[in-house]
């Protein structure tokens, strides 16, 4: 049987960013599935395989050999040779440069080196929660979920409070970019640059830039306990990073952390409050919280795909893959997959053996930051413990409009009092 | 892996590929007396002085991102 023979099972659309506003299409996903193979999911002018069982995601991941993060790039969209090349961060590298940009700045995400900023994420978290609950009710992703993982990384970075408001609103001005509207003008902030060469085509990436720059030379000359410190030093064999390498892991710094942690604690708060059953549970039994702080991070699934592009002609699930096509890991499809996570449309806090995706599916690219987002759900939970703080949700989200952050742009909620024990 | 790699009551050791760890510190997580990632380097170690079961040991090697843990040949 030739290629062109070949029934092909064509996705139904998942990458509509209009099907987001009401929430992760989880039945499409599913039928994508149940169908035997892979489904050709047309995109643009082209397509791409859309991969959603768990094993398969598993296999894409690991198997970073065959399946690139270089080529191409890794969002469903191609960019141009140039702009990958000026924007090209760990994220989108391949083996040898990969292991060796990371091996570069590993050690200060290693769980006892995050482990250092507990006492930081305790203070940040303090602060926001016991504010919130003197108002007694706001948008959460305002007051809470969207300050404490930008307040957490500028303080590792480094940067001080006083500049602390200028990199939100750059932050704020980078998640627009990933929209389709955007609210300054290309030369804002003395940008210079063509947009199509800075991540997420926004002149705020070149402020970002700047801004890192600046800190970084203040650094070498006066070295602190702080993450840019770490990364002006850091040191394996001689090499060092490169100022191109060094912006844009500055860059990609500042934003993964954010947008993906802000998503995991606005869904993690709605889960808490409409399943109040499982709050419960945690609140008599704080042993829950490794296990709810995963099952948190599984139900938010923040990241929603990541692309790799076939460097060689392959095979997956019995489907043919042809070099230079892409392949999308849906974790937002693994990890409801039904047939590794029993129930997976309940929230349940005690979950056990919770092999989510959410940090990716394994792999060389495995999230950095895996343990400092860990850290920022388990403190979020013991202080909301020991407050005996229960929330509820009043209306409905307003989500985003995005195929790739599940992002919530704001969730009304109430703190309601508890019974003390 | 063959029999020979394994003791007698089924359990085994694990090797870390210091060329494909990147540190990513989930051996450490999901069994913390056996592993021991080095701040410095970012390598993990397997520091146990006893060996694990061997479905603990898949487990495990399952669950290293870089596919850099490996069950150590017996000598
Ligand atoms: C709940 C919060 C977070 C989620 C859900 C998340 C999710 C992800 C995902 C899905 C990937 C790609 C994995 C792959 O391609 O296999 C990733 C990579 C990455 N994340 Fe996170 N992340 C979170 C928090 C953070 C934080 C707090 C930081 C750092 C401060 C961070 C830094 C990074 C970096 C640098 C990469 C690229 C790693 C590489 O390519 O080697 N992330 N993250
Ligand atoms: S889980 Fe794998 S990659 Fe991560 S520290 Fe352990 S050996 Fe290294």
């Amino acid at each position: 049987m030739t290629d062109s023979e070949k029934a092909v099972a064509a996705a139904p659309n998942v990458t509509d960013s209009d099907l987001y506003v009401s929430g992760i299409p989880h039945g499409r996903l599913a039928e994508i599935r149940r169908t035997p193979g892979l489904a050709w999911h047309p995109y643009g002018d082209d397509g791409f395989w859309a991969v959603c069982r768990h094993s398969d995601v598993k296999t894409v991941s690991k198997n970073s050999d065959t399946f690139s993060s270089a080529i191409g790039h890794t969002n469903l969209w191609d960019l141009e040779a140039d702009a990958l090349e000026a924007r090209r961060s760990l994220i989108d590298t391949d083996a040898p440069d990969h292991t060796r940009l990371r091996r570069l700045i590993a050690a200060s995400f290693t769980p006892k080196n995050i482990k250092r900023w507990e006492q930081t994420v305790r203070d940040i978290t303090v602060e926001l929660l016991d504010e919130f609950a003197a108002t007694g009710s706001g948008d959460w992703v305002d007051m809470v979920a969207a300050p404490l993982p930008i307040k957490v990384i500028l303080n590792m970075l480094g940067v001080p409070l006083e500049d602390a408001d200028y990199l939100v609103e750059l932050s704020n001005y980078l998640v627009e970019g990933t929209g389709e509207q955007q609210s300054i003008p290309p030369d804002a902030f003395g940008n210079t640059t063509e947009l199509r060469l800075l991540p997420f085509n926004s002149p705020a990436s070149h402020a970002l830039f700047e801004y890192g720059a600046k800190l970084a030379e203040q650094r070498r000359r006066d070295p602190r306990d702080d993450l840019v410190t770490a990364l002006v030093q850091a040191e394996d064999a001689g090499d060092r990073l490169g100022p191109s390498e060094f912006r844009n892991l500055f860059h990609l710094l500042v934003f993964a952390g954010n947008e993906t942690t802000r998503t995991a604690l606005s869904h993690g708060a709605m889960a808490l409050a409409n399943f109040s059953d499982q709050w419960n549970r945690v609140l008599t039994n704080p042993d829950l919280v490794p296990s709810a702080t995963e099952e948190i991070l599984r139900w938010a699934t923040p990241v929603m795909h990541m692309r790799r592009t076939a460097r060689t002609a392959t095979e997956l699930a019995g489907t043919a893959i042809e070099a230079g096509q892409k392949v999308v890991m849906w974790y937002s499809s693994a990890n409801f997959d039904e047939t590794v996570f029993a129930d997976p449309h309940q929230f349940d806090a005690g979950r056990s053996d919770n092999r989510h995706f959410a940090f990716g599916g394994g792999g060389p690219h495995f999230c950095l930051g895996a343990f400092l987002a860990r850290l920022e759900v388990t403190v979020l939970l013991e202080e909301m413990i020991k407050r005996r703080m229960v929330l509820r949700q009043d209306g409905e989200p307003v989500r985003a409009p995005s195929n790739f952050v599940h992002g919530v742009l704001s969730v009304q909620m109430s703190t309601v009092e508890v019974s003390p024990q | 892996m063959t029999d020979d790699d394994m003791t007698d009551d089924g359990s085994v050791r694990i090797v870390v590929d210091g060329t494909r760890c990147i540190g990513a510190g989930q051996c450490e997580m999901l069994a913390p007396d056996h592993f021991r990632v080095d701040d410095d380097s970012a390598l993990a170690e397997f520091v146990g002085q006893d060996s694990l079961p061997i479905t603990e040991a898949e487990t495990l090697i399952d669950r290293c991102p870089s596919g850099a843990l490996s069950i150590a040949p017996s000598d």
